[in-house]
Parts: C-alpha cells; sequence; structure tokens
C-alpha cells in the first residue's frame, strides 16, 4: 500500500476505477435489466437497452415458486456456507502453518496431496460420496453437502495461506520466543494475527465456493426445504425452456445480500496490517 | 436426577415406539417427478391428495426433482440403491432405466387389467422393453406446426402442407429480423425429438440414417439453412426458446409442442397465430412426446401399482389432463377432450401420427449420434449423405451389441 | 508417551498442523478417487450397472474413447481454453491488482464491487453470456455493429472458433476477481519499505516492479497460477450452459464430455475414464509446480 496521492492523481485514478467498473460489470447490468423486461421484449431485435415496460412479476414469482422458499433457502444456504468456512479455516490455517513453518519428511508429497484431492470433476464425485453419506447417514442433511464443500475450500486456503506464512519474517518468531512463548501459542499471538487479512480472504473464497454450489447440495439433500438457494435455479430453468426474466430476477435477488455483507466487511478484506507488524 | 434422566429416556423410547407404529399403519410411497410448472404440482398433488383420502393403507408423497438433474439422480440412485416407488419419466429414457433392471415388470400383475387395451400403441411401446411392460402411460403430447397468421398473409402466402410449399413459405416470410422457421435443434434428446418428424415423414425409420430417405430429410434442413429460412442458432434454442422467439415476432413459423400454448395465450395476447399438421414428405409424421409412470422394483410395488390404478382410471385422467395441455394416452378420454379448443384439436389430429422414439435401451446414444448428424448439417461441418453415414456407423455398432 | 513427545519435536511438530486437513481431505475425496480409478477399468452400462459384480474389462474403456476420437479432440479444446483463460485473467488480475494497490479515494469499495462476479451461479452467468452472444438478439453484435466494427451479425456460438472465442470471454470475466484478489493479498504482504529502499536506489517504477515485487510475489503467483489451472481445467457448469459442447463438439471439455458420457449416455465406465484422463493431466501439472516451488524453497 502506497501513501496518499496527489489529489489530481487520486482524481485521475478515480475516474479510470470507475470506468473500469462500468466496463466489467455491464453484464451484471444485463442482469438486472432483463429481469425487468416482459420475456417477449427479452427476445426483441434490436435488444433495448432499458425496459419499455417495466415487469415486476418476475420478482414476485420469486417470493410463490411452489414449495420453493426465498427465505428459507437463503437461510440453508448461509447455515452451510459457514459451517464450510468455519471447517475450512479450522483446518486449513494451521495446516498451511505448519507447511510454511516447519521442515518435515514428505512434505512435497503432502502438498502433492492437497492439490489432488481437488483433481476429479465433482461429476464423478457424486456417486462415491453419495454412497458415503448414505453410510453415514447424512444424506438429507445439511452436514453433507457442508462436508463435500468443504473439499474445495481447504486445499485451495492451504495453498494461498503457506505463502502468506513465509512472508512472516523469522525475527518475529524469535522475539515471541524470547517472550516466552511455545509453539502453539506464538501461532495463536502471532501468526494468526499477522496472517489475518489472509484468513479472512480465504474464508471469503471457502464461503463462496459453498454458497455457489449447485450440484453436491441439489444431489444430497432431496427435501426441498432442505436445500440452498442456488436449487432455486431450477424453477425457471426447466423441462421446457427457460424464463430469462424470473431467472435474472433470481440472480439480482440472491446476489444483493452477500454482496451487502461483502461492502460491509471490506475494511477487513486485504488491508497491509503485515508492514506495520513487522514496524511494531 | 438419575431417576428423572431415565423416566425421560423410557419415555422417549415409548413414543418412539408408538410413532413407528403410527407409521407402519400406511405405506408410504413417494414419487419422483420433474415438473416445474406450478399449475402442474399442484395439479398432481389434488390427484395425490384425492388418493390418500380414499383409503387409509398407503400415504403417496411426492418428490420433485428438476428435469435437468433428473436422469443423473436416478443413476446415482440406481448405484447407491436410493429410489423412490415411482417415478414419472420421460418416455425415450424409459427403455434404458428398465434395462438396468431398476423398474418393476408389471406384465402379469396387468394381465387382467381391463383398462390396459384402452391405451395407444405408442405410449404403451414406450413403456415396453423385450415384449415385457414396464409401466403405465400418464399422458402424451406431440409436435405441430405453429405459423404467424400475419406474417404469412404479408408474404401471400398459404399454410404449407407439404416440404416445397415449407420451403417456398419459408423462404417468402424470411426478411429482416424474421426467419421463416425454427425449431429447437439442440444436439440433445431435446433437439431429435424435432428432428425425428421429418425422417419419419419420408418413411425411414429410428435406425436407417444412411437411407435415401433420412438423407432427404437432411436436405431439407441443409436447403433451409441455405436460404437462411432456418436459423443457425436454432442449434442453441431450447423448445422454449423457439417459442419466445416466435412469440417475438423473429419467426413466421415454427415447430413446437401443445404445452406451449397456455404461455402463448398469456404472454402475447395480440399475435395471431395458428397451428397446422407438420408438412409431410410421403406420410403425416410427429414426435410422440410425454410421461410414464414406472414402479421401482423392491419398492413398495403393491402399493404403488394402487395408485396407479387410481391415477390411470379413466375418471381421474378426464379430471387432470386437460390442466396439464396433454393428450390423455387412454383413447377413451383423449376422444372427449377439447371439445371447443380448435387449437388443441389440432394436436389431438397430429397424435394418430405420433411415433415414439427407439424404444430402445440404449436410446440415448442413438439418439446421440442422429443429433450429432443433423447438427453437422446445419453448422455446415459435412454435407447430408457423410452426416448420414457417420451416424448409421455408430448406430449400427449400438444395435449390434 | 516420551517417544511420542520426542517426535513431535522440532520439525516433526509440523505433522500435527497439517495431520487434521490432510486426514480430513483423503477420508473424503481418496475413496473417490479409487473408486473411479476401478470403474473405468470396468464395462459398466445399463445392462451392467445393478450386476454386484461388474465385468473387468481392462484398458477397453480408454481404447474405445481413443477410437471415438472425440477424447483428442476434448483434450486439445479443454487445453486450448484453460491456457488461453488462465493468460488473459491472470494478466487482467495482475494489472488490476497492482492498480487497486495504490491509495486513492474508492479504492476499497470498487474492488469490492468488481468481487460481484463471484456471488452469481455459474449457471446463470453462463445463461447470461450465451444470451448476450446470441446472433439477432444478442447485446454484443449490437454494440460491435453500432461501433461500425463488424456490418452483419457475427453468429457467435454456432460457428466452432468463435464459440470456443466466447466460452473464453466468458471464463475470463468470472477469473479477474479471483486473480485480482488473491494478488492483491501477495502485494499486500510485501513491506513498504522495500519499495522505498529501491527509490531510494534510484530505481524507476518498473525496475522496481521487476526487482521486488516479482520476486516477492513468486510464490504468491505460483499458487494462483497452479489453483486456476486446476480450476478452469475442470471447467463444467460455464460448458455446459453456454454450449453444451457444441457445435458439433467444438467446445466439448473433458468434463462435459466425462458428464455425458455417465448421464446422458448411460456410458458409466467410459465416463470415468474421462475423468481419469482429466485427473492423469492435472497430477503432471501438479508435478510440475512442486518441482518449481519446492527447488528454491528447499535450498533455504
Amino acid at each position: 500500500m502506497e501513501r496518499t496521492l496527489s489529489p489530481r492523481k487520486n482524481f485521475i485514478y478515480n475516474l479510470f476505477a470507475i470506468l473500469l467498473l462500468c466496463v466489467l460489470l455491464f453484464p451484471l447490468y444485463w442482469i438486472l435489466v432483463t429481469s425487468l423486461k416482459t420475456e417477449q421484449e427479452i427476445f426483441m431485435i434490436p435488444p433495448t437497452l432499458w425496459p419499455q415496460v417495466l415487469n415486476t412479476t418476475s420478482y414476485k414469482a420469486q417470493l410463490n415458486a411452489g414449495d420453493f422458499n426465498m427465505f428459507q433457502s437463503f437461510g440453508n444456504s448461509l447455515s452451510i456456507s459457514l459451517s464450510c468456512m468455519l471447517i475450512c479455516v479450522l483446518l486449513a490455517v494451521p495446516a498451511s502453518y505448519g507447511i510454511s513453518r516447519y521442515r518435515f519428511k514428505g512434505k512435497k508429497g503432502i502438498v502433492l496431496c492437497f492439490l489432488v484431492t481437488q483433481m476429479l470433476p465433482v461429476s464423478v464425485l457424486l456417486t462415491p460420496m453419495f454412497m458415503m453419506f448414505r453410510d453415514a447417514k447424512l444424506l438429507g442433511t445439511h452436514m453433507a453437502p457442508i462436508l463435500a464443500d468443504a473439499t474445495i475450500g481447504i486445499p485451495f486456503s492451504i495453498l494461498i495461506l503457506k505463502n502468506y506464512f513465509s512472508s512472516i519474517p523469522a525475527e518475529l518468531e524469535d522475539a515471541a520466543w524470547i517472550d516466552g512463548c511455545n509453539r502453539f501459542t506464538s501461532f495463536i499471538r502471532i501468526f494468526i494475527p499477522i496472517a489475518f487479512p489472509g484468513i479472512i480472504v480465504c474464508a471469503i473464497f471457502s464461503f463462496l465456493y459453498a454458497w455457489g454450489d449447485l450440484a453436491y447440495g441439489m444431489t444430497f439433500i432431496q427435501d426441498q426445504t432442505m436445500r440452498p438457494i442456488t436449487a432455486g435455479i431450477f424453477n425457471f430453468l426447466g423441462q421446457y425452456g427457460t424464463k430469462w426474466s424470473y431467472l435474472t430476477a433470481f440472480a439480482v435477488v440472491t446476489i444483493i445480500p452477500v454482496a451487502l455483507i461483502f461492502l460491509f466487511m471490506q475494511k477487513y478484506i486485504i488491508s497491509g496490517l503485515t508492514s506495520g507488524a513487522v514496524k511494531g | 436426577m438419575k431417576k428423572l434422566l431415565a423416566i425421560l429416556l423410557v419415555a422417549m423410547m415409548l413414543l418412539g415406539l408408538a410413532s413407528t407404529a403410527m407409521a407402519e399403519e400406511k405405506t408410504e410411497v413417494t414419487i419422483w417427478y420433474y415438473w416445474e410448472t406450478i399449475k402442474h404440482q399442484e395439479t398432481l398433488s389434488v390427484v395425490i391428495a384425492d388418493y390418500n383420502a380414499s383409503q387409509d393403507k398407503v400415504e403417496v408423497k411426492t418428490q420433485y426433482v428438476p428435469f435437468a438433474d433428473f436422469k443423473k439422480q436416478l443413476s446415482i440412485g440406481a448405484t447407491a440403491d436410493v429410489l423412490p416407488d415411482i417415478v414419472i419419466i420421460d418416455g425415450p429414457d424409459h427403455a434404458s432405466y428398465a434395462a438396468m433392471g431398476i423398474f418393476a415388470d408389471l406384465t402379469d400383475k396387468l394381465a387382467d387389467w381391463e383398462d390396459l387395451a384402452q391405451y395407444f400403441e405408442g405410449p404403451i411401446d414406450s413403456c415396453t422393453l423385450d415384449g415385457c411392460l414396464y409401466g403405465i402411460p400418464f399422458g402424451s403430447n406431440c409436435l405441430a406446426l405453429f405459423y404467424n397468421e400475419d406474417m404469412l398473409a404479408a408474404a401471400g402466402q398459404e399454410v404449407p402442407t407439404n416440404w416445397d410449399e415449407l420451403k417456398a413459405v419459408a423462404k417468402a416470410t424470411t426478411k429482416d429480423n424474421v426467419s421463416g422457421l425454427g425449431f429447437c435443434s439442440l444436439q440433445n434428446e431435446e433437439g431429435t425429438f424435432n428432428f425425428m418428424p421429418w425422417v419419419w415423414s419420408t418413411g425411414a425409420t429410428s435406425f436407417e440414417i444412411n437411407s435415401e430417405n433420412t438423407i432427404k430429410a437432411l436436405t431439407l434442413i441443409q436447403d433451409l439453412v441455405a436460404d437462411g429460412s432456418l436459423p443457425k442458432e436454432a442449434i442453441n434454442w431450447t423448445q422454449g426458446d423457439t417459442m419466445n422467439q416466435f412469440i417475438s415476432g423473429n419467426l413466421a413459423m415454427m415447430i413446437n409442442g401443445p404445452w406451449q400454448v397456455p404461455t402463448m395465450r398469456e404472454q402475447a395476447p395480440d399475435l395471431n397465430w395458428n397451428v397446422a399438421l407438420i408438412p409431410v414428405d410421403t406420410v403425416n409424421a410427429s414426435a410422440l412426446g410425454g410421461e410414464n409412470f414406472a414402479v421401482i422394483a423392491g419398492g413398495e410395488e403393491d402399493a404403488a401399482l394402487d395408485f396407479l390404478k387410481y391415477a390411470t382410471s379413466a375418471e381421474k385422467v378426464t379430471s387432470y389432463i386437460d390442466e396439464f395441455g396433454y393428450i390423455a394416452a387412454r383413447k377413451d378420454v383423449a376422444a372427449g377432450q377439447f371439445q371447443d379448443d380448435p387449437t388443441m384439436q389440432v394436436f389431438s389430429a397430429q397424435m394418430a401420427y405420433a411415433l415414439p422414439r427407439g424404444p430402445h435401451p440404449d436410446w440415448p446414444s442413438i439418439s446421440d449420434a442422429i443429433s450429432l448428424a443433423f447438427n453437422q448439417v446445419i453448422v455446415g461441418t459435412m454435407a447430408p449423405a457423410d452426416a448420414a453415414a457417420e451416424a448409421q456407423s455408430t448406430i449400427d455398432a449400438i444395435l449390434a451389441e | 508417551m516420551k517417544a511420542i513427545r520426542r517426535y513431535f519435536r522440532g520439525g516433526n511438530l509440523g505433522y500435527l498442523f497439517v495431520l487434521p486437513a490432510l486426514i480430513y481431505m483423503l477420508t473424503l475425496v481418496g475413496y473417490p478417487i479409487i473408486s473411479n480409478i476401478i470403474l473405468s477399468l470396468q464395462d459398466v452400462t445399463v445392462k451392467t450397472i445393478k450386476l454386484p459384480v461388474k465385468p473387468f474389462v481392462g484398458l477397453e474403456n480408454y481404447q474405445k474413447l481413443f477410437e471415438s476420437g472425440i477424447l483428442q479432440t476434448s483434450i486439445w479444446n479443454t487445453l486450448l481454453f484453460t491456457v488461453c483463460s488462465l493468460v488473459f485473467q491472470f494478466l487482467f488480475g495482475f494489472a488490476l491488482a497492482l492498480f487497486f494497490n495504490r491509495n486513492f479515494t474508492f479504492m476499497k469499495p470498487i474492488r469490492g464491487l468488481l468481487m460481484m462476479p463471484w456471488m452469481i451461479p455459474i449457471t446463470v452467468t453462463g445463461l447470461m453470456f450465451k444470451f448476450m452472444f446470441g446472433t439477432n438478439v444478442g447485446i454484443i453484435n449490437h454494440a460491435l455493429m453500432g461501433m461500425n466494427l463488424i456490418q452483419t451479425p457475427i453468429e457467435w456460438l454456432t460457428q466452432p472458433g468463435t464459440a470456443m472465442f466466447a466460452l473464453i470471454v466468458a471464463n475470463i470475466w468470472i477469473g479477474i476477481p479471483f486473480n485480482m484478489i488473491l494478488l492483491s493479498v501477495g502485494l499486500s504482504t510485501i513491506p513498504q519499505e522495500l519499495h522505498e529502499s529501491a527509490s531510494i536506489d534510484g530505481a524507476n517504477a518498473f525496475q522496481a516492479f521487476k526487482a521486488v515485487t516479482l520476486p516477492l510475489l513468486k510464490p504468491a503467483i505460483e499458487s494462483v497460477l497452479i489453483l486456476g489451472f486446476i480450476y478452469t481445467f475442470k471447467v463444467f457448469d460455464l460448458v455446459f450452459v453456454m454450449t453444451s459442447g457444441g457445435p458439433v463438439n467444438a467446445t466439448q471439455v473433458l468434463s462435459t464430455y466425462s458428464y455425458k458420457l455417465s448421464f446422458s449416455l448411460f456410458k458409466y465406465g467410459q465416463g470415468a475414464a474421462v475423468a481419469n484422463i482429466l485427473f492423469v493431466i492435472l497430477m503432471i501439472a501438479g508435478i510440475f509446480y512442486l518441482k518449481f516451488t519446492y527447488a528454491d524453497e528447499e535450498s533455504v
């Protein structure tokens, strides 16, 4: 992070950033506009940049689609994603610390193991996992997608966090030792606070992987009232075609709460904590 | 304290026993289905509620499994032995699952069920494998030609009845942003469903792709694309997308099914459109769609069958089949349907010429070869004769197994 | 007890930190990996799926796949898709990470908003891009025609070359935030003093970037690339909804091909074999990654 910019530079940077935002988020704008058009207008040639007739039925339909309940499935998704995030952080933080700060035999093999576990496409994982969860009596519970989703977040977080822990200077650890810390207390008192921004980012990605998951939630849970919110897509993506306005309205409604959480959490995401810590 | 705990435990066990005992009084039957339309779901639940109220032995429950996930879930369930008691399944897939052995053979159990004689041949064929009956048809639909009356009138054209007229009308109505004809040509079962009427109309069967007749059908597609009347984009259109293109005024004609009719009336009340039989080469033909009931082997077979007999009775079918926009698979019910709906009557007339796909346990692979062939012709990567020859060699290899 | 204590002293203490995660992963994913290898060596179709013992056929599934030719096309398509996506999303992501490393007023909210593509289910993203790339109703063709860059609409998704291009564009769009955020994390670990000392030594921005930023960022870059490679190589939902592998297999990738074989055509054995080929290619990439990263780390 660099020091404050001159007012002129600051203006140029802001302007450029906003332009960038407009270009990169155009598809999101298009989702929003499509959700407000009628099915007929969506297919009009040439496409309209703003709906001629404002159509909000697609939003009303979100609240009333079969036995799919928007709020309930939002809660399901939240409970699945948060639990998954917790498992990922609890397992990945110590593991990445161990990999980056200790020398032991077979380290390469272990890192390869973590990589290898992500190398099968989800479609072939479904059947064997289904059978494991069947035997463990976890089918139909949130536990099944939680455990399965965490297999994406854990190796990811380990690979990202191990760099973070490696970058922490050895002097800091030495200083902690002099202060009477042992390995575990120095890990908890020194390393975790310094790596906090990295941990947050890994937590966010683990959360988002679970949040976006459709395959596990659909396959392991049959009860519509227990399914995550992504399952709602299928109400508008059916046998006889896609209801575009409903589908895009669904996307808008599901993005908003998550986006709000993120905007409020901005100050915790990636700040230059390390440089300050080294000085102190 | 310990005493209290013990009492609590005993109480809980008793409660548990009582609840299982109560559950045992009624046999539970679960149905998997994939209709996402709320109207379909509600109609089905009315039939089930009536049945549950009509007797006290069986309790039927439903489970919605999305269409896109249905085959996957059924495959995984078959491997892991986690299946419901009844599935409502797409006709062309029926034989594959029957071949897996997950469906109960109903031949003997339904041997003296007199209603069986009432069923049309096509739907019954789609439930049959090697002479054994593995299901009961739920209801049927088929494809027909939709046309935009204003566009045809503006171009001074009559409704086409044969292929030459079809090509001429499609060409005459193609201008600016409007294409003359569109139909779903996806490289999957949905695309095959929409392509087979052209093949069957020449007199060819599903398994005779490298024949003069099928090549003629492929050449028709090639000509329509060359004329600009059939947009190449149709290879990415579902039947729903095709309908949307039609009601937005981007298509003068389309091939589609009766389930679109309610949506079209609701979404485009001002559009002047009508339905006609699919233009013919030598014989009238359409593709048979619709679902069948199948009973899972090893589940609550007798209870399931009891429900099916109830739900497929003439009286019950009459009560719900119109709501689905389906044509009954029973002759006695179909005869009385849509008396005052001329549009739907066209579909009833077209039904007489509708043929089932397959039935064959490896139909998905055969269908894959066929859909690859017409996609190659539409995209222009292969000439009709070459595409047909390639498809035939794939199909021959499958049939030889 | 004492022996255990002694064992976990020093470097071996690292095992205690690593084992829980390792056991978790091996329990949940180890069995699927093995069962998939076995499945790929068996003849499992509609006729055999319910048999208690499935016929063992050795490498016949692999042989059949190679003969059909679609496998080779899929491998090539997957590689093309992965390399193109990875290069561009990494470059864009890196540029953005550097840009947002400056301290301007709206830096944080804008960087946060750029994460939004990640919050949409990929199924919806894919459908949206399919729609935007439509020939007649697509906004992309209309924008290009409006700017007089093209005269007639391009049939993006119905021609082999352009369909792959459209897929790659969509995937780059999804991948940019991923690269940007992870590289930002990496950048934030570089102490500010190092930049300052570099500028005192008279280095210009580019020299400082080359001498300070790149070397310190190397581990982060390697992690982002290997993770990006694995995730992109496994791409499924995006291709499935945008083109389903069409037109005429021109965008068929290994994961969609495996899915189609298993769940549309009921050729479970062959589907597993395709997944295994994907697995082996990724394994090779993983070994290369380890060679690179630990070549210098172990000498430290």
